[in-house]
């Protein structure tokens, strides 16, 4: 049992590492800023399917924590809570959906859109005047990468499990 | 396929100076406490007071002021949006118009709000970027086990996350280097990692995810055996090297913060 346990812990801290490794790959750049990543979110993804939700999202929102140290924007208190360890955190859910992986993964990829989403328009609505729309101009902006993401998400999960099946707890 | 190009993990500048030398527990609630004021300052001197005592923190802390700049890069397009949007719609229904530019009317009020905004924004990047530029990433995670710890009781797991950290944060390089060295033998092999769409570049990862994911979690397993071979077995009683210790010079930086928060915040100040 004690066994287990350090694996796991283990196995968490490398897989937010190798996030955010991936992280850094990026391998196709849109148009107005955002990238598409080589699957940066596919290591939490494969723990969570791995070892459970509880873990998934622990090492998601350490992940967060992760990104928020290498290149911190910080701009609200709210913002940093919604786009950093909740927006990570929420993709450990996948492992509630371990008879159906590509749902889990749509269902953390979704949860981390509304996160950035709302964050989106909590800023907005913090520093933009009235008149402007956050809650368009916050979807666009995030759905443009977040949609291609999950995509390339649910696309590298499947095939990485198919090689490499992650056994329930180990 | 360059990655390793800016791979200073973090953004630790290491020098010798007074603010390296704080306790990280000192450092990380100092900058909170910072980030929490420059909500509350309502007027452009308090604003002034508090962007003087950051110089005076990022001079201090023997940082090149150009690091400091350059921590605002990934912003830079949201502050440019938020001024000029604050310019021509800042003040809701009338203002004082300075100039037009088609159908928008930019005011004297919006000017003056964006201004504020954008600095109050600009302050609370600074903020960060002197902690994360004066602690190294191994220090963040030993204060954060320090700072978490009261809150075990209610179930947040400290040591277990400061550990996973501290790996993570240990094995990032690692893992970019072999990432990058998959991605050179796989293109080697004539993979084609780069063109096409979506889709195809995606399924064209896998020969590198695959491997990758294989010596990352054999690596997992590894560091597992050889630390319960160790003896480790979790947090309770665990020892270590560096003790954090609160010195003198953390009750002066706590002093100057207080000190300054209520110069900033004081209602009818001078």
């Amino acid at each position: 049992m004690k066994s287990a346990r350090t694996r796991r812990l283990v196995e968490s801290g490398i897989a937010v590492a190798l996030s955010a490794a991936l992280g850094l790959v990026k391998v196709y750049q849109l148009p107005q800023g955002g990238s598409i990543t080589a699957g940066s979110m596919v290591p939490v993804f494969y723990l969570s399917l791995r070892w459970g939700a509880r873990t998934g999202v622990v090492a998601g929102a350490l992940l967060g924590l992760v990104n928020f140290v290498l290149e911190p924007v910080f701009v609200h208190p709210a913002q940093f809570l919604l786009d950093y360890p909740l927006a990570f955190g929420v993709l450990g859910v996948a492992g509630l959906f371990r008879k159906l992986p590509w749902l889990g993964v749509v269902a953390g990829g979704a949860g981390r859109f509304l996160s950035h989403y709302v964050s989106g328009v909590v800023f907005f609505a913090q520093y933009a005047p009235r008149g402007t729309s956050p809650w368009v101009y916050s979807a666009v902006y995030n759905g443009s990468y977040m949609l291609p993401e999950v995509v390339v998400s649910v696309v590298l999960t499947l095939l990485v499990l198919r090689a490499l099946p992650a056994p329930e707890g180990l | 396929m360059e990655l390793l190009r800016s791979l200073t993990l973090g953004q630790y500048v290491p020098r010798a100076s007074p603010v390296h030398r704080l306790d990280p527990r000192t450092k990380i609630l100092a900058a909170t406490a910072l980030m929490v004021v420059v909500f509350l300052v309502r007027d452009f001197r308090g604003l002034g007071v508090f962007a003087a005592f950051l110089a005076a923190a990022v001079a201090l802390s023997q940082v090149p002021a150009g690091f400091v700049l350059r921590g605002l890069r990934p912003i830079w397009i949201l502050l440019l949006l938020t001024l000029v949007l604050q310019i021509f719609f800042g003040a809701s229904g009338g203002g004082t118009p300075l100039w037009r530019l088609g159908p928008f009317v930019a005011t004297r009020e919006g000017l003056v709000q964006g201004l504020f905004v954008t600095a109050r924004l600009v302050l609370l990047v600074v903020c960060t970027s002197l902690l994360t530029f004066t602690t190294s990433p191994v220090e963040l995670a030993d204060g954060m086990e320090r700072l978490l710890r009261p809150f075990r009781r209610v179930g947040v797991p400290a040591h277990e996350l400061a550990m996973m950290m501290t790996i993570a944060l240990r094995f990032i390089p690692t893992l970019v280097e072999e990432t990058e060295k998959i991605m050179k033998a796989q293109m080697a092999r004539g993979a084609d990692l780069d063109t096409g769409g979506l889709l195809r570049r995606a399924r064209a990862l896998v020969p590198v995810l695959v491997p990758l994911f294989v010596s990352a979690f054999r690596r997992a397993e590894e560091l597992a055996v050889a630390m319960e071979a160790r003896g480790y077995r979790g947090g309770e009683g665990r020892t270590r090297m560096k003790q954090l210790r609160y010195r003198a010079q953390d009750l002066w930086a706590a002093l100057a913060v207080a000190g300054i928060s209520v110069l900033v915040l004081w209602p009818g100040r001078w």
